[in-house]
């Protein structure tokens, strides 16, 4: 949080700013007047523009006047003032929607990851399931939707299909972890391959787009005021939901003790093939949502899709304070942690850095991260 | 060396360390002489373990002097204290048990030989003649981790034997062992006991770090009893009895029945006498626990026990006979045991660590931080563990916790048996070792609770805790608890079962009742040879 504060001053106060229109629609039944120098009021559109000192606009509510020396200008055909505004480049609210945004498409995966590294586990296979779960769930909306389908059917089998196959995949992976006994590292570092193989065995290598507008504009791309929310809600949920299944669930609480002491927890009766099971099951779920949002969003599945995106997911969950080693983590965290790495993007843009060092900034906050997390470990009493 | 004052060859003077918050030696003084044999003892806590490092330059005193044969040591320096010939030995084992016993001797130093390889022949000749003093047997050519931790113990006392005159330094002149013996069998801590006799027969001095009566008593010259970091006594061995020993400890009298305090069974009936465990006890009822014929592969064949209601069975062995085997086998953590268990006349099926839990079984396993304890979590969670997903509302996905019934639970455990901690929400670490094992036996006691499993209950736990321990127990036992016990000390088994059954090789020799449970029976059994069936 701390981190995310600090980097925002930053680019607060490093980013500058830039100029933005904004527009001021004139009151049903109000009349607009021009004046010249010497106050002289006419219809708009009577004198030149040169000549124009402002307008005035008098309606029920009273006067209000718009002076063209402080930037306004007046659309007769619009009916509308429009004028310039100086806006810092980082806190300007559309920035900040596309920091969130950006930033959603990991975070989902994150908070699943969160999960997963709790448990001392690790799952390289999420932008694999991610992409295969696009590519599917494109071709399912391809298959049973229309341009005119409506967003009650669309959207279900979107989400639907996307979230199964993300699902099974992570179902697969878990399985295979528990009962062949093999680290996570390996089994998912096969699966990375093989789900990704599998896609593009499958799409031929071509991008499946073409789907009906009540998916895209009409849900996920939905507008609001400049801003694309959809993908931010979805990420603000589903963190709510994992802080409460990790916090007030049962199965939520023996991850944590698994993660902190495996041997402890088999003592104490603790399921530990079925949690695991369920935890990877649910990131490859959470992988599925995601590609779900990203196919509503860019409209199109890319065999590609969520290559290297691992690297961002477990970046995002240690960066938001979860331990490696296990036993430590937080949904809430994971999701901060998704934010810093987009607002690293979004930062090295609004600083016009060369996106070339994008990696290498990346790179550095992850070391520094699990730095400070180890820091804090020798830190705290030991047992 | 001629006109060194011997008796006052090591003097420590003045030393005060703090940890944080914790004063853990203030102003202590204490003098060795050249060629004793020199306990430090207290609770855990009280400092001892902290003054031997700080001898061995492993701690840096706050204040205060180490002066070792009139010549000033550099506090905190290991160098130093090397080079003036201080070694220490371990309390934990800390050596690579994939590698030989020769390479961890010479870890430090590997021989060259031709082109800087090493010099396998050279590395095995130094060893040899670092471990064959103390025992011949070891073939040093061997992976240290074939070795019982007996035999590794004595690879790790050698190598503190090693001649530290190439380095620079002196050879060994004083050599504190920490907790030498709280992972060896009796057998192996007596052959200990020998060792650090003969090593001060030779002119070494041993500052002999524990918290075990019996190898103070066995192989001690005079005893340093501190307290809260503070210094309390020196006292001569001989003369010296176990009650004004533990008085010395925890600071009041324990009034023993017969005054003085035998060798044999002596320490039983005062730990009896301080827990109020005297007398008989009414062997309540029915049977709880029956378990036929407990086989695992390699560890446990054919053990049979039965354990009524108000019954303490105790389990007595040697290291490695299969003690805490049964008892895993018994709780469902082996995959491979076969056998019957029956809770209450209901059959438990085997490998099943929930269903023994559901039916009432609980086991206090006998490593507490690798087996027990979770650090991550809270002293609460911790408490509440197995029993989480019985109180929790099961009809919602993955269980919703029902939060203020865990915390009923939790307060009343906490209350009932005293665990000292900051607030619920700690983690165990920052518990002392025995509020940490309280912790574990609140965690499985309780109502729910018919059988309970405990395995070295009080093992790195200082006396006044035990003896809160044994209270404990012995007062659920009363309520009707069927208890299994498996300890290696052999006053505590004394002192709490009512039975005492006894495994060799993972087969039971003989179960002792009344007066026959002695100490020598139960040795006589645990080391019966038995024979290939």
């Amino acid at each position: 949080m701390l981190v995310i504060l600090l980097m925002g001053a930053l680019l607060v106060v490093k980013g500058g700013t830039k100029q933005k229109q904004f527009r001021i629609s004139v009151p049903e039944g109000a009349s607009v007047v021009e004046y010249d120098a010497a106050g002289a009021e006419t219809t708009p559109g009577t004198i030149s523009l040169q000549q124009i000192v402002g307008w005035r606009v008098t309606s029920s509510e009273g006067e209000q006047a718009y002076v063209r020396g402080a930037g306004y200008s007046y659309n007769a055909n619009q009916q509308a003032f429009f004028g310039r505004r100086t806006v810092n480049k980082f806190l300007d609210s559309e920035n900040l929607v596309l920091v969130a945004k950006d930033a959603s498409f990991i975070a989902i995966m994150a908070v699943g990851m969160t999960g997963v590294i709790i448990l001392a586990g690790i799952d390289l296979s999420v932008g694999s399931i991610y992409g295969l779960a696009a590519l599917l769930g494109a071709m399912a909306l391809r298959k049973f939707t229309g341009d005119d389908t409506s967003l009650f059917l669309s959207v279900p089998v979107g989400v639907g299909i996307c979230c199964l196959v993300g699902l099974a995949c992570g179902a697969v992976n878990g399985i295979m972890i528990v009962g062949l006994r093999v680290h996570p590292f390996v089994i998912t570092l096969g699966t990375m391959a093989a789900y990704r193989g599998l896609i593009f065995v499958i799409s031929k290598g071509q991008s499946v787009g073409g789907f009906p507008d009540s998916f895209t504009s009409g849900f996920f791309k939905a507008e609001v005021a400049g801003t694309y929310p959809v993908p931010v809600v979805v990420m603000l949920l589903v963190g709510a939901v994992g802080m409460f299944l990790l916090a007030k669930t049962v199965v939520g609480r023996q991850v944590y003790a698994i993660g902190g002491n495996e041997t402890a927890a088999k003592y104490a009766g603790i399921p530990v093939g079925r949690v695991k099971i369920i935890v990877y099951t649910l990131l490859g779920l959470l992988a599925g949502l995601s590609a779900a949002v990203y196919l509503g969003y860019l409209g199109a599945a890319e065999p590609n899709a969520g290559m290297a995106y691992e690297l961002k997911v477990i970046a995002a969950t240690v960066i938001g304070g979860a331990s490696l080693m296990g036993g430590r983590g937080s949904a809430i965290g994971a999701v901060l942690g998704a934010i810093v790495i987009q607002l690293i993007d979004n930062g090295m843009i609004i600083l016009e850095i060369d996106q070339s060092y994008n990696q290498i900034v990346m790179g550095v906050a992850i070391i520094i991260a699990v730095v400070i997390d180890q820091a804090k470990a020798r830190l705290a009493p030991k047992g | 060396m001629a006109d060194t004052n011997h008796n006052e060859f090591l003097r420590v003077e003045g030393v005060s360390k703090r940890f944080g918050i914790t004063q853990a030696l203030s102003d202590v003084s204490v003098t060795f002489r050249a060629g004793e044999v020199h306990a430090l003892m207290g609770e855990n806590g009280a400092g001892k373990s902290t003054l031997g490092k700080a001898i061995a330059g492993l701690h840096k005193p706050d204040t205060g002097s180490i002066t070792l044969d009139g010549q000033q040591l550099k506090l905190g320096s290991i160098d130093d204290a090397f080079a003036a010939g201080v070694r220490i030995v371990h309390q934990e084992l800390a050596q690579c048990p994939n590698l030989s016993v020769a390479e961890n001797l010479c870890l430090h130093d590997m021989p060259r030989g031709k082109l800087g390889m090493v010099d396998f022949d050279e590395m095995v000749r130094r060893a040899e003649t670092l471990v064959h003093r103390l025992d011949p047997t070891i073939d040093v050519r061997k992976p240290l981790g074939g070795l019982s931790p007996g035999k590794r113990q004595i690879c790790q006392i050698a190598a503190s034997l090693e001649d530290g005159v190439e380095r620079g330094g002196s050879s060994p002149r004083v050599i504190v062992f920490d907790e030498p013996t709280s992972s060896l069998s009796i057998a192996e801590a007596d052959r200990l006991g020998e060792i650090v006799r003969e090593l001060a027969s030779q002119g070494l001095t041993i500052i002999y770090v524990s918290h075990r009566m019996g190898e103070i008593f066995s192989c001690c010259d005079r005893v340093s009893v501190l307290r809260d970091g503070k210094f309390v006594a020196t006292n001569d061995v001989k003369g010296l009895d176990e009650a004004t020993l533990v008085e010395q400890m925890i600071g009041r009298r324990v009034v023993t029945p017969t005054g003085k305090v035998q060798s044999e069974g002596g320490e039983a009936q005062a730990l009896q006498a301080a827990s109020g465990l005297e007398g008989d006890h009414p062997h309540a009822g029915k049977v709880v626990l029956r378990a036929r014929s407990i086989t695992s592969p390699g560890k446990v064949s054919g053990v049979s026990l039965e354990v009524r209601a108000g019954e303490v069975l105790g389990i007595g062995g040697l290291v490695g006979a299969g003690r805490s085997e049964l008892l895993a086998a018994i709780f469902g953590l082996d995959p491979r045991a076969t056998g019957a268990v029956e809770v209450e006349g209901k059959p438990l099926p085997l490998g099943d660590v929930r269903s023994s839990i559901r039916e009432g079984v609980g086991l206090v396993p006998e490593d507490r931080r690798h087996e027990g304890l979770f650090f991550q979590l809270g002293v609460d969670e911790n408490i509440v563990a197995p029993r989480m997903p019985l109180l929790a509302n099961r009809k919602f996905p993955f269980g919703l916790r029902r939060e203020s019934e865990e915390k009923q639970v939790v307060s009343e455990k906490i209350k009932t048996f005293r665990v000292k901690t900051a607030t619920t929400k700690s983690s165990p670490g920052q518990l002392s070792g025995g509020n940490q094992q309280k912790l574990l036996i609140a965690r499985w006691m309780g109502h729910e609770t018919k059988v309970l499993l405990l395995d070295e209950p009080t093992r790195g736990i200082d006396v006044g805790t035990k003896v809160e321990v044994y209270k404990l127990i012995r007062e659920a036992v009363d309520r009707g608890l069927a208890v299994v016990l498996v300890s290696s000390e052999m006053p505590e088994l004394l002192a709490l079962s009512d039975r005492i059954m006894v495994l060799a090789d993972g087969v039971c020799t003989g179960t002792l009742e009344g007066k026959d449970m002695t100490q020598t029976n139960i040795l006589t059994l645990a080391t019966r040879e038995v024979g290939a069936t």
